[in-house]
């Protein structure tokens, strides 16, 4: 069995994707479940499985109803595409939580002596009580 | 008993509403008030922070969500023993602060989810059908079938709002709870809320409509492959 250069490519990449989504789930990050972890492995698995196991497509193709096999052009651009927006993705959402988390904290030193104030009012009314 | 619980109204371009809200509750008795100004382009802010709350702002808009998350944060602080989120367009009635809290107080739940949809006749029909959709959505993606997944009348623990964390920013907050109730087995309950739909909450345009809902079904199924 000869190996091509786009399974090497399809399975690194597969396994990277794999491997940070395990290691992510294991370090118990915020926002890792197990539901995102199955999602991870199907989609990053799945990919895998095509790559070193073509065949397995016919099976696919079968379900889907498309006789001919998607060529090896198609395939690496959309691939290409597909990890370039998913990444992208990411990236945009990894900032738009950064942002939140900016504007939370200022909000939130900014109204520090409000808060301090009314923390020491309900501290006195529970001893109070 | 006021003084353990703090009342977070997260507020976007609601100046019309949120003095009225703020006087509703402390007449209620709920004195410890955290009001979140999402970047609002009216006066919000400064009209919340006359009535001598905590009023936070954020600098920009970011969200339902995001709000929610500073005001529990910001009644963290305060030491409290319950946390009750509610709206501030007026459409939440404060009467039902004291049944929300109760299980909570009795130490039968870590979380309580007002519910509109167990007084569906007040709703209107296509507000009905469209919690059903965010219920069946929710109950796919994380798991718990409840009565009204999109309410954003509830009432924290101390330990379950030191312990949720979401970094749901947008409407698909509400959802995310759900998720959080679930991973880390919280004890819940629903309790029928009133929902009131003034003259006000009526001409504001719909928060969370079709369009908007499709948006946090994509954040919801998007955050659990990204």
């Amino acid at each position: 069995m000869s190996v091509h250069l786009y399974q090497i490519v399809v399975v690194g990449i597969a396994s990277v994707m794999i491997f940070q989504g395990i290691k992510e789930f294991a370090k118990r990050e915020a926002g890792q479940t197990v539901l995102k972890l199955c999602v991870r492995l199907l989609v990053w698995g799945g990919m895998a499985l095509i790559s070193v196991y073509p065949n397995f497509t016919w099976y696919l193709s079968k379900i889907i109803g498309i006789e001919d096999n998607i060529n090896a052009v198609m395939v690496t651009g959309f691939l290409f595409v597909f990890l370039i927006i998913f990444k992208l993705l990411s990236a945009i959402e990894k900032i738009e939580q950064n942002i939140s988390e900016i504007t939370r904290k200022e909000a939130l030193n900014e109204a520090h002596d409000r808060i301090q104030k009314l923390r020491l009012e309900i501290l006195e009314l529970k001893k109070k009580q | 008993m006021s003084e353990k619980i703090a009342i977070v109204i997260p507020v976007y371009n609601e100046a019309g509403a949120i003095g009225d809200v703020i006087e509703d509750v402390r007449a209620h008795g709920y004195t410890s008030i955290v009001v979140v100004d999402d970047g609002s382009d009216d006066d919000s802010f400064y009209i919340a922070a006359a009535y001598d709350v905590v009023a936070l702002r954020h600098k920009i808009n970011r969200g339902k969500g995001a709000a929610v998350k500073t005001g529990i944060m910001a009644a963290n602080l305060l030491d409290v023993d319950v946390v009750v989120t509610m709206d501030g367009d007026g459409q939440h009635d404060p009467a039902d602060i004291a049944p929300l809290i109760q299980p909570i107080l009795d130490n039968t739940s870590d979380v309580v989810l007002g519910s509109r949809l167990l007084n569906k006749e007040e709703m209107p029909f296509v507000k009905v059908i469209a919690n059903s959709f965010g219920n069946f959505f929710t109950w796919l993606l994380y798991g718990i079938l409840v009565s009204d997944s999109q309410s954003g009348y509830r009432a924290y623990s101390r330990y379950a709002a030191l312990i949720i964390d979401t970094k749901a920013d947008k409407y698909e907050y509400d959802s995310k709870v759900i998720r959080e109730i679930k991973n880390n087995r919280l004890r819940y309950t629903e309790v029928p809320v009133q929902t009131l739909y003034t003259e006000y909450s009526m001409q504001k345009k719909n928060k969370q409509g079709f369009v908007n809902g499709l948006i946090t079904l994509y954040r919801m199924v998007w955050k659990m492959i990204a």
